[in-house]
C-alpha cells in the first residue's frame, strides 16, 4: 500500500477486471479474503476463507477489481472525501478522539472478547435504528467464521468474539445491499473497511451497488488473520476443533496464542502460529481499521494484562463515529476511563511499525519467488 | 423405408447398410445376435431385435463387446448360427476371447461384423479391425455397396460352417449408414435345437470340449482352415474386375472405397486407362486371382482408408510373383499417393490417379463455389456441444463449481459416452475434462492418478462414466481403485440409458434388447458392496451437488458419487418440458459487471439465446427442454420458471 500511496496510476489507473484481479491479487498471493469481490456477480466465490474464481469473466473493468482492497487506489484520495483533514495523522489515520471504554454490562463483557465494547456499539445502534441491520463475523463450524446479517439487537449482544480466521464480511455486505435492509452497520477488519471506503468513493458501472445503505463502520484491530487451513493443521494436532470455544493473544512478550477449551487453555507458542498467517497480512499495513467511523481494539494498560482484558481502546474517527459514542455514554450502556500516559503513542509507534513491516515486505516481495499461490 | 416382416422376396427396397448386413443375417437363419451399441454399428442390433422371436432369435445388447462375442460363440457351440457387432473399439475389447475363439474354432456358423470409422466421424479413434483378421488368422471379407452388404453376410455364415471357424465381416460409416436398393432373398425355415455335444475327446471337432489347446495342433488346425478359405476366395463372385484388358494402371481397392474410385475414373474420363480390381475377401488375399490382375499391366495403386493393409499383403504377393508377372509401380501409402489418415472421397483418388496418369482433374466451376459460399452462409453457427436440457452440463458445471472453489488444480478424467463431449470441446465440460481414452479408461486412469500423491501429486483427481459404460468396462478399474486405496471421486453420470448411441438397452434398466422385462443391477449396490461410500445426487440441484463434491473431494480414498437424471431425449422426457422458462427483461444485466452474460456466454445451452439488439438473453422455447437449471444460475434470478401444467 506504500507503493499505492506513491503512484495510484501505476497499473491501469486502479481500473482492471477479473483478469487484472487474479494476477495482481489472488495469484500473486495479497488476498485477504474480505470478500468484497464476492456476491457481486456468478465469477469470484468464496470457500472456506479462500477467494476462488468460479469462471472467466472477459469484462476490461469491474468491481471485483476497483474495490478489491488490495488494487491501486489513491489513498489520500479516500481520506480527503470520507475524513476531516485536520483530523489525519499518518500513522493512525483520521483521529477525532481517542478513548478507553467498556461495557457497562459485566454480562456483555463476558460474552465479549475484552471490553465489550464492538457489541455494545452495535448493540446500540440497532436498538436506536441507528442501522437495521449489522453485518459480523459469526461463529461457523471447525474455527471457520461465517459472515451474517444480524437485525435483533438481542442477537447481536451474544456475538462479541474476536475470529482469528478472516470471514467474508463484504461479501454478505454485498449480499444484503440487494435485499430490505436500509440502514447497514457493518464489523470491519482493517481490510474489510477499506474496501468499503473503495465502494463509497469509486463507482464503476450504472448496476445499483446499494453502497449508500452503508451507515456504519465500526473496525476492528487487527495484526492478522490466519489462514484457516493451517491454523485447523495447527489445532488438530493438540485438541478437538468442536472443543474450542474461543482465542486470545497477549501482550507481545508473552508470545503466545492462547486457546480456550471446555477443559483447559492451550498455549500456543507465536512461532508455530506465525507460519499460518495469512500471506496477504505480511503486506498489510494498516493495524486499527484506518477507513472506519470509529476502530475498536484491545486495551494496554499499566495494570497488565489481567486488568487490560477488560477494557478496549477505541479511536473515533468520523462525526457518525463520535455521536455513536456519545450516546453510548449518555445511556450509560458504555463506561470510560482516562488513557493512560502515553497510550495514543504506543499505538501510534505500534501502528507505525506495521507499516514499516508491510512497506520493507513489499520491497522484498518483489524479488521473492516465494508464493503459495491463492490467497492461502 | 426401413426394414420389416411384411417385405417379400423379390422386394426392392431402399435400406441402410446395416439394416442390409441384418436382413443378410435373417437370410442365413440367424439365432443368436448379440452386440454393444457403438456408432456405426448399432443399427444392426437394433434391426435384429424387431425380429426377435422366443425359439426363432435371440438379440441382446450384452454388456460389453467381449461379453457379445462370447454369448455368441456359446450360440455357435451349441450349433446355432450366431452373429456378434461392434465398432472397430469393440474388436479391441473382444480381441482376448478372439484369440482364443479363432484357435478353438466354431460349430455354427458364427461371423463378427464390424463397423469402422475412418476420419473418425463418431469415434475418438480411426482405429482398424481389419489388422485383428491377420493377427487372429481368420478370414475377411468386406462388402462394397449395399446388396453385397446383405448377400457377404448371409455367405458369411457359409463359409464359417465351411471353414468352422469366426468369420469376420467389416463394414466402414459410409457403407453402415448410407443406403441403397437392396433385392430381398428368402427366408429360411428355422430349424436345429440347441445342444452342446461335449462327450467327445479334444480332437473331436463335433463332439469334444471347445479349447485352444493343445495349442500347436490347434493352431495348426487353424492355418489350415485358412489356406480352405483361401482356396474358397480364389473363386469368390465378390472379387471382380471391370476395366481394359490392359489397362495403364489397375486400381486395387475394397469396401467403400470401390465407389470412390469407380467416380474417380468417371470423372477424369479414364475408364479406358484405368481398371479397377475390387476386392470383397481381403484376407488372406487369394494370390492366384492376385497373379491374374497384376500381370495386366506395370502401374498398380492401392485404394484403402488409414493404414496400408491391403497394399502390404498385394505387395508381398506381388515379390514372391515377381518372376511370373514382372516387376511393378506401386502407388498408395508408402508413396504418399494417398493419405493415411482420414477418409477418403472421390476427389482425393481421383487426385491420386491424375497424377499417375497425368491427368488434370476437372476443377471445380467457378459458380459451383459461389453457390457453396450463399448457401453456407445460411448456415447456423452451432457449438458442438450438449443438447438443451442435458444433465451433463448441470453435472458438469456443479463439478466445475466444486474444482473451483477447492482450488487444488482437481481435473477429471473423461470416459467414452455423450460426456465425451466435455473432453473433446472444453466449452461444453466447463474445462473440467481433461484425458479420454476407452470405455472404462476414466476410472482405470483416475485409480492411477489417485496413487501419485507420495510422489507430490495434490490435484483432486475425478472420474466421471455414464451408466452403460459403468457395466461395459469401469467395474475392475474401480474395484483397482478401491483395492489399492486409490484418492479418486468416482462419479457415475447415470441418464439411464446408452443414450450417446441411441437409447439401447443396459443392465441397468428394467427392459432388454427384445423389450421384455428385465431384472436391473443397481450401481449403487454394486459400489457399495466395494466397500466405498456412495452418495446419490441430482445434477439439477447444484448446490447440493456443488457441497457434495466439495466434501468428497477433501476425504481419502475411493468416494462414488451417482448423478442420477435421464437423458433429455429419453422416451419419458423427450417433448415433455418440466418447466416453462422464461427471461424477465428487466431484470436481466446483459453485459453489465455482475452478469457479463453467464448464461449464453460461459453456460452456453443452446436453449439460451443472446439477443444482440436487445442485449438481453431470451429463452428459445423451440429446442428449450424445460429442465430449468438456468434458472439457477443466473445471478440476478431474471431467468424464471414455472412448474408447466400436467398434459
Amino acid at each position: 500500500m506504500q507503493q499505492q500511496m506513491r503512484d495510484p496510476t501505476e497499473k491501469g489507473n486502479g481500473r482492471g477486471g477479473q483478469k487484472e484481479l487474479e494476477e495482481q491479487v489472488l495469484r500473486a498471493g495479497l488476498c485477504t479474503g474480505c470478500g468484497a469481490c464476492v456476491n457481486l456477480c456468478p465469477y469470484q466465490a468464496i470457500h472456506h476463507d479462500r477467494t476462488v474464481t468460479l469462471h472467466a469473466c472477459d469484462l476490461a473493468q469491474g468491481r471485483c477489481y476497483t474495490c478489491c482492497p488490495r488494487t491501486p487506489a489513491d489513498l489520500d484520495d479516500l481520506r480527503r472525501k470520507l475524513y476531516e483533514e485536520m483530523d489525519c495523522t499518518p500513522e493512525l489515520g483520521a483521529v477525532k478522539g481517542f478513548f478507553v471504554a467498556r461495557a457497562a454490562d459485566e454480562g456483555v463483557r463476558r460474552g465479549a472478547q475484552h471490553g465489550g465494547t464492538v457489541t455494545t456499539l452495535v448493540t446500540l445502534a440497532l436498538r436506536e435504528g441507528l442501522i437495521d441491520a449489522a453485518v459480523l463475523a459469526g461463529e461457523g463450524e471447525g474455527l471457520l467464521p461465517h459472515s451474517v446479517t444480524i437485525t435483533d439487537a438481542e442477537v447481536a449482544a451474544k456475538m462479541g468474539k474476536s475470529r482469528f480466521v478472516v470471514s467474508p464480511t463484504v461479501a454478505e455486505f454485498n449480499r444484503i445491499c440487494r435485499g430490505d435492509a436500509a440502514k447497514i452497520g457493518v464489523v470491519a477488519t482493517p481490510c474489510q473497511a477499506l474496501a468499503l471506503a473503495k465502494m463509497r468513493t469509486q463507482p464503476v458501472s450504472e448496476v445499483e451497488n446499494g453502497i449508500e445503505k452503508l451507515h456504519l463502520v465500526v473496525g476492528l484491530f487487527c495484526g492478522w488473520a490466519l489462514s484457516w487451513q493451517k491454523l485447523a493443521a495447527l489445532l488438530k494436532a493438540k485438541t478437538e476443533l468442536d472443543q474450542v470455544t474461543g482465542m486470545d493473544i497477549p501482550p507481545s512478550r508473552y508470545h503466545t496464542l492462547e486457546v480456550y477449551t471446555r477443559g483447559e487453555t492451550i498455549r500456543v507458542s507465536l512461532d508455530e502460529v506465525n507460519p499460518c498467517v495469512r500471506e496477504a497480512c505480511h503486506s498489510c499495513d494498516d493495524m486499527t481499521a484506518e477507513f472506519s467511523d470509529l476502530s475498536v481494539g484491545s486495551a494496554r494498560l499499566p495494570e497488565g494484562w489481567e486488568a487490560s482484558r477488560s477494557w478496549n481502546q477505541v479511536i473515533v474517527r468520523t462525526q457518525r463515529g463520535m455521536d455513536l459514542l456519545e450516546l453510548a455514554r449518555h445511556r450509560g450502556v458504555l463506561e470510560f476511563r482516562e488513557p493512560s500516559r502515553g497510550n495514543l503513542e504506543k499505538l501510534k509507534a505500534a501502528s507505525l511499525g506495521k507499516k514499516k513491516a508491510a512497506a520493507g515486505r513489499s520491497y522484498a516481495q518483489r524479488d521473492s519467488v516465494e508464493r503459495t499461490g491463492q490467497a492461502g | 423405408m426401413a426394414l420389416d416382416r411384411e417385405q417379400k422376396e423379390g422386394a426392392e427396397v431402399l435400406l441402410m447398410g446395416n439394416e442390409a448386413i441384418a436382413r443378410g443375417a435373417l437370410e442365413a437363419g440367424v439365432r443368436v445376435a448379440a452386440g454393444y451399441p457403438g456408432t456405426p454399428s448399432s443399427e444392426i442390433i437394433e434391426t435384429l431385435s424387431r425380429f426377435s422371436e422366443a425359439g426363432k432369435l435371440y438379440v441382446e445388447w450384452s454388456t460389453n463387446e467381449k461379453v457379445a462375442m462370447e454369448v455368441a460363440a456359446a450360440a455357435s457351440f451349441a450349433g446355432l448360427r450366431s452373429l456378434c457387432v461392434m465398432k472397430q473399439n469393440g474388436v479391441n475389447v473382444a480381441s482376448d476371447f478372439l484369440l482364443h475363439l479363432a484357435g478353438s474354432g466354431t460349430r455354427g456358423g458364427m461371423i463378427l461384423v464390424t463397423c469402422d470409422d475412418p476420419g473418425a466421424l463418431s469415434s475418438v479413434n480411426e482405429g482398424e479391425s481389419r489388422h485383428f483378421a491377420r493377427l487372429m488368422e481368420i478370414p475377411l471379407i468386406e462388402p462394397a455397396d449395399f446388396q453385397e452388404a446383405k448377400e457377404m453376410t448371409r455367405w458369411a455364415f457359409d463359409l464359417s460352417e465351411q471353414i468352422r471357424n469366426v468369420v469376420m465381416v467389416r463394414s466402414v460409416t459410409r457403407m453402415s449408414h448410407a443406403s441403397g436398393n437392396i433385392v430381398l432373398g428368402t427366408l429360411p425355415a428355422l430349424k436345429g435345437k440347441a445342444e452342446f455335444l461335449c462327450d467327445g475327446p479334444v480332437s473331436d471337432p463335433e463332439r469334444g470340449p471347445v479349447i485352444s489347446a493343445p495349442v500347436i495342433a490347434k493352431h495348426r488346425l487353424q492355418q489350415e482352415k485358412l489356406r480352405k478359405a483361401t482356396a474358397l476366395f480364389e473363386e469368390s463372385p465378390f472379387n471382380a474386375y471391370s476395366g481394359p484388358e490392359k489397362p495403364e494402371l489397375l486400381i486395387i481397392t475394397s469396401s467403400a472405397c470401390t465407389l470412390y474410385s469407380r467416380e474417380a475414373v468417371s470423372l477424369l474420363r479414364a475408364e479406358g486407362r484405368a481398371g479397377i480390381l475390387k476386392l470383397g475377401t481381403t484376407w488372406p488375399l487369394p494370390p492366384a486371382l492376385l497373379k491374374r490382375h497384376l500381370r495386366r499391366t506395370q502401374k498398380v495403386l492401392i485404394v484403402e482408408e488409414v493404414l496400408p493393409f491391403l497394399e502390404d499383403q498385394v505387395k508381398i504377393l506381388a515379390a514372391e510373383q515377381a518372376r511370373e508377372i514382372g516387376i511393378k509401380t506401386f502407388y498408395g501409402k508408402n508413396d504418399g499417393a494417398l493419405p493415411t489418415v482420414g477418409e477418403l472421397n472421390p476427389d482425393l483418388v481421383a487426385a491420386a490417379v491424375g497424377r499417375i496418369l497425368g491427368i488434370d482433374p476437372p476443377a471445380i466451376p467457378a459458380e459451383y463455389g459461389d453457390k457453396l459460399r450463399r448457401l453456407t452462409e445460411f448456415l447456423p453457427k452451432r457449438d458442438q456441444t450438449f443438447c438443451p436440457g442435458c444433465p451433463h452440463r448441470a453435472s458438469y458445471w456443479g463439478i466445475r463449481e466444486a474444482l473451483q472453489r477447492d482450488n487444488r488444480g482437481g481435473f477429471v478424467c473423461g470416459d467414452i459416452g455423450c460426456y465425451a463431449m466435455a473432453v473433446l470441446f472444453q466449452a461444453a465440460g466447463f474445462h473440467t475434462a481433461k484425458t479420454l481414452h476407452a470405455m472404462g479408461s476414466g476410472a482405470g486412469i483416475a485409480s492411477g492418478f489417485g496413487k501419485l500423491g507420495p510422489f507430490g501429486m495434490t490435484q483432486p483427481v475425478l472420474a466421471v462414466c455414464g451408466d452403460s459404460t459403468f457395466y461395459h468396462a469401469a467395474i475392475p478399474a474401480l474395484i483397482n481403485a478401491v483395492h489399492q486405496r486409490a484418492d479418486i471421486t468416482f462419479i457415475v453420470l447415470d441418464n439411464s440409458g446408452t443414450a450417446m448411441t441411441g437409447f439401447q438397452s443396459h443392465p441397468g434398466l428394467d427392459v432388454n434388447a427384445m423389450g421384455e422385462a428385465a431384472p436391473m443391477v443397481d450401481i449403487a449396490a454394486l459400489c457399495g458392496a466395494m466397500g466405498v461410500p456412495v452418495t446419490i445426487g441430482d445434477p439439477f440441484e447444484l448446490i447440493e451437488t456443488r457441497e457434495t463434491l466439495n466434501r468428497l473431494l477433501e476425504e481419502p480414498g475411493v468416494k462414488v458419487l451417482i448423478l442420477k437424471q435421464s437423458c433429455a431425449l429419453s422416451p419419458e422426457k423427450k417433448g415433455k418440458k418440466r418447466f416453462l422458462v422464461r427471461v424477465d427483461d428487466t431484470l436481466c444485466r446483459g453485459e453489465a459487471c455482475g452478469c457479463n452474460r453467464l448464461c449464453t456466454r460461459i453456460f452456453r445451452c443452446p436453449g439460451l439465446l443472446w439477443n444482440r439488439e436487445r442485449k438481453r438473453a431470451e429463452i428459445d422455447e423451440v429446442i428449450c427442454a424445460g429442465c430449468g437449471f438456468c434458472a439457477g444460475i443466473c445471478p440476478a434470478g431474471a431467468i424464471r420458471s414455472e412448474e408447466a401444467a400436467k398434459p
